[in-house]
């Protein structure tokens, strides 16, 4: 059983990348359409994996990173961060900011579940 | 089950938000030309529109359309290095980014005709690329204008970018004021609809908000984030600390006055930012934005006085049976319930937007047609003032916009042809309006084209002629009908009229018919609820099926451990939970539902719903959680179905209506209460 | 004159209503069930958008159940404001019928019928029943507030 936030605003985004996650069993899906609303949720509560897109109208996905780096309680969390190419600059401030693991659009339903299947069960082990 | 998830499912998804995406991009694009035109920066405009097309390509690889991917890989360069010079972009930018978008949009519509997209033009990448150049050669010798002062600590201000910044110090003219509004957020806040998504929109109505930065450590409360607003507005400190939900909030001024006296460089006239504020808040004088929350909220506290009214009628009902004079009271009460109807109308008016609004975008659209199509081309608008619920008109816009497209594109001549026939040269597509009734609003959408050829149309779908108009439209409206082959242009319709009906049938309720003559043109007419009731509803399954509940409704959510379950005797089977040290009765909703009857009294889920029930917790056994999501409730009005605990139903996508409880009133409705009661004062002692 | 009428059969027996009350017949793919709802109440379609709910005909008769088959199909009549659907074991053709032909129903088939034949008529050497859609759908129970 783990909760996972998914933050995009695309809304077909979300729906892909928790149809992606889907066959994983137990998850629980909540969206949030900003990189401000997944700051403000993260801080309320707690999730066992972030998706984080990169690019939001209000504040980035980096900066959702930074924030979640900077607190102890979410230090752990498990983040992976969706891409576009064009992105490489963003995500390279990513990684430095400490993001978990990367995809870049397009990827595969079965490449994004085995990541989040890695980063679950090995943040369990 | 497998990992076999086929992102191609998401075509028609994709294609209504590209639909949104292009319609941002559009008028963004517009609104730069507009400014640029003034010699005038428009930094927002800029970011905007790099916004739209960078979404637009991540979600086209998503779904493999490598022609989108290359032409918004580009566009997007263009516009990245624009915002980097304070959202400056060389006039000569328009048009190759107009084109840029007017060539998306016709793949757009190529795949929503079930065709794959056309490769890029030869010419289009490399103008762009030439953009690309020039910008950046450009990009160096643009003057910020950060003559002006922030008073705002370095870790926070180092976090705008040059075009924000240039915003803020030059943004204050006359009573507009530069402020930072503090916001902390809370789990309590939260629970009573303060949340930064609200606390934007209600600033948003006082002025412009420039940028929001999170910030972390301690807050007042024992928080751990802070949000940063950064607002150019005419509002007072008192409405801005009231829109972040009172104390703790705060507000500083940001724009040291002083350093403000001096105009600003060059080309910057007080008054330029105006030009940025969306035309509709300043439209007229007395308008009001108002966050759609806030209505919901009066809507619930009307329905909590519905039902309150329903008791004193029953009470009154009870007096009259026994006898007593109630005539006076019984005029008062229908008076009263006249009243309670009239409030609701009233209420539900203010959500209500114009349909001539919501059709704006309808002659632009047109327009780009009329160039890509080379047709001659005429849109007449015949709109009343009717007005609709802001969330059909939401939906109903991409549906008409696939109509008027699907008209010009494929049911009007080209001028040659129309002239062989006798026809002006010019066609007309008609979108009108033709008043309300009983809560719904009627449209057509209409063309002078070629009609629809039936016959082609039932011999591409290889079944027998159609009879009715009902038959061929249901031919039309078939999932994919248009992908068979490239015939369209014989046949005259089919482009993702199934994505149509989704909207207006299955989504809205509504109801779409066509009337079609050969070489003499078609209609279309639409009929739609005037609202809808929208719902952010938590999904999960339970016995199999997927039911809906109202977040809103749900306290908490939470696994369900067998091994840690109370069951004490003689509480009637029923199982007690431990939560914050006070026990909780668990229903197994399959159960409560009659669909396991035969279950073991353990069965009782992996996951519950915590709802309170007349003030009590009551936690209710569910299988499995799906998600969270936005539903359209559709209410039940047959008696035969209308039952306590269930609110509506909702369509989740899968063409069979999925239930929407209220878990409270099921539980009072079917569970057994009492018994209940008991077993949690027993249980109480069991687990101290 | 003669009216045109939709045929169905339930266990057996041919039943047929105006065909000016359908609005269209569906195959049946299953339907939601409403908890709550009377036991007739097989549940919960969508059909063409409309969400309505569906009368399983042998629950109404009072006859025993059946698994459901390719040729279930639901009747989707309209009586005033409301729509209902029919779940019926099959319903594959229309009969023209005069009014004239049209009798009273035998008491026996009054009484085998729950009261839910309003007439019977003789086609041929077939005995097709009349039923009377109001009351399967209950509407005699419809309360003052179902009005809206």
């Amino acid at each position: 059983m783990a909760e996972v936030l998914v933050v995009d605003d695309s809304k077909v985004m979300r729906d892909m990348v928790v149809a992606c996650l889907r066959p994983y069993p137990g998850l629980t899906f909540t969206h949030a359409s900003s990189g401000l609303e997944a700051i403000e949720r993260l801080s309320l509560q707690p999730y066992d994996l972030l998706v984080l897109d990169l690019n939001m109208p209000d504040i980035g996905g980096i900066e959702v990173v930074e924030f979640v780096r900077g607190q102890d309680r979410l230090r752990e969390l498990p983040i992976i961060i969706v891409t576009t190419r064009g992105d490489e600059a963003s995500r390279a401030r990513a990684l430095a900011a400490g993001a978990s693991r990367f995809m870049t659009k397009p990827f595969t339903p079965d490449a994004i579940l085995a990541e989040a299947r890695g980063l679950l069960e090995g943040g369990r082990a | 089950m497998s990992a076999s998830v086929d992102l191609a499912d998401f075509l028609p998804a994709y294609l209504a938000e590209a639909e949104e995406l292009l319609g941002t991009g559009h008028r963004q694009l517009l609104a730069m030309e507009v400014s640029l035109r003034r010699g005038v920066a428009h930094p927002r405009a800029v970011r905007e529109l790099f916004r739209a097309v960078h979404t637009l390509k991540g979600l086209s690889a998503m779904v493999d359309v490598e022609p989108i991917v290359d032409i918004a890989h580009w566009m997007e360069t263009c516009l990245r290095n624009a915002d980097r010079a304070g959202g400056r972009l060389p006039q000569a930018s328009v048009e190759p980014l107009m084109e840029g978008l007017r060539e998306i949009e016709q793949r757009v519509r190529q795949l929503a005709a079930g065709k794959s997209a056309a490769p890029v033009p030869a010419g289009l990448l490399a103008r762009l690329e030439a953009l690309e150049v020039a910008g950046a050669a450009g990009g160096g010798g643009v003057a910020t204008g950060g003559a002006a002062a922030l008073a705002l600590e370095e870790a926070l201000a180092s976090r705008l970018s040059p075009a924000e910044r240039e915003q803020l110090t030059t943004g204050v003219t006359g009573a507009r004021r530069a402020v930072r509004l503090d916001f902390i957020p809370g789990a309590d806040r939260a629970a009573s609809g303060t949340t930064i998504n609200t606390v934007r929109e209600r600033v948003a109505s006082l002025g412009e908000t420039v940028k929001v930065l999170p910030l972390s450590g301690p807050t007042v409360g024992g928080g751990s984030l802070t949000f940063v607003l950064l607002v150019l507005t005419e509002a007072s400190d008192a409405e801005l600390q009231e829109a972040a939900g009172g104390p703790p909030a705060s507000v500083r001024p940001l724009v040291v006055p002083a350093t403000a006296e001096a105009p600003a460089p060059g080309l910057e006239a007080p008054g330029v930012l105006e030009e940025e504020e969306p035309e509709e808040s300043r439209r007229s004088g007395g308008t009001l934005r108002v966050e759609v929350s806030r209505l919901d909220e009066a809507l619930e506290r009307l329905a909590a006085l519905v039902v309150n009214r329903s008791r004193l009628s029953r009470a009154v009902a009870a007096l009259t049976a026994a006898g007593a004079p109630t005539r006076e009271l019984n005029a008062i009460l229908q008076e009263n319930a006249r009243q309670l109807r009239d409030m609701r109308t009233a209420i539900l008016r203010l959500r209500m937007v114009r349909v001539g609004d919501v059709l704006e975008r309808l002659p632009l659209l047109v327009r780009g047609l009329r160039r890509s199509t080379g047709k001659a081309v005429r849109l007449a608008l015949d709109v009343g003032d009717e007005e609709l619920d802001k969330a059909v008109a939401d939906r109903l816009l991409p549906a008409l916009v696939h109509l008027v497209r699907n008209a010009v594109d494929h049911a009007l001549e080209l001028p040659e042809a129309r002239r062989a026939l006798g026809k002006p040269d010019e066609g007309v597509v008609r979108v009108a309006t033709h008043g309300r009734a009983g809560g719904l609003l009627d449209l057509t959408v209409s063309d002078d084209g070629r009609g629809v050829d039936a016959q082609a149309v039932a011999a591409r779908a290889r079944v027998p002629m159609p009879a009715t108009p009902d038959a061929l439209l249901e031919l039309l409206c078939r999932p994919g009908f248009s992908t068979r082959d490239a015939a369209n242009a014989t046949s005259g319709r089919g482009m993702g009229m199934d994505i149509v009906r989704r909207i207006i049938v299955e989504q809205l309720g509504g109801e779409l018919a066509l009337e079609t003559r050969p070489g003499a043109g078609t209609t279309f007419r639409l009929r739609v609820p005037l609202t809808i009731t929208l719902l952010d509803a938590l999904v999960f399954e339970c016995a199999g099926l997927r039911y809906a509940v109202a977040v809103g409704s749900v306290e908490e959510l939470i696994e369900v451990d067998a091994a840690r379950l109370a069951r004490p005797a003689g509480a009637g089977g029923l199982c007690l939970l431990e939560r914050r040290g006070s026990a909780v009765p668990l229903v197994s909703l399959a159960r409560l539902l009659g669909l396991a009857p035969g279950a073991a009294q353990d069965a009782m889920g992996a996951k519950a719903l915590l709802v309170r029930q007349r003030g009590e917790l009551v936690a209710f056994g569910v299988d499995r959680l799906v998600g969270q999501q936005e539903i359209v409730l559709r209410p039940l009005e047959d008696p035969l179905v209308r039952v306590p605990g269930v609110v509506g139903a909702t369509d989740l996508g899968d063409g069979q209506p999925t239930l929407v409880l209220d878990l409270a009133a099921l539980g009072l409705a079917r569970g057994g209460k009492p018994s209940r009661r008991e077993a949690s004062a027993k249980a109480e002692r069991y687990l101290s | 004159m003669t009216v045109l009428h939709v045929v169905f059969k339930v266990a057996g027996a041919e039943y047929v209503l105006p065909a000016a009350d359908v609005l269209q017949m569906e195959s049946f793919t299953g339907a939601t069930p409403v908890p709550g709802a009377a036991p007739h109440v097989a549940g919960l379609v969508q059909v063409r958008g409309r969400v309505i709910p569906v009368v399983d005909a042998r629950a109404r008769f009072g006859l025993p159940p059946v698994e459901r088959s390719l040729d279930s199909r639901v009747v989707v009549a309209q009586l005033g404001a409301r729509v209902v659907g029919l779940l019926v074991d099959s319903a594959r053709e229309v009969l023209k019928l005069d009014p004239q032909q049209l009798k009273p129903p035998p008491s026996l088939v009054v009484e085998g019928a729950h009261g839910f034949v309003k007439a019977v008529a003789q086609v041929g050497p077939r005995l097709v029943m009349l039923i009377d859609f109001p009351r399967v759908i209950g509407e005699e129970t419809l309360d003052g507030d179902g009005q809206r």
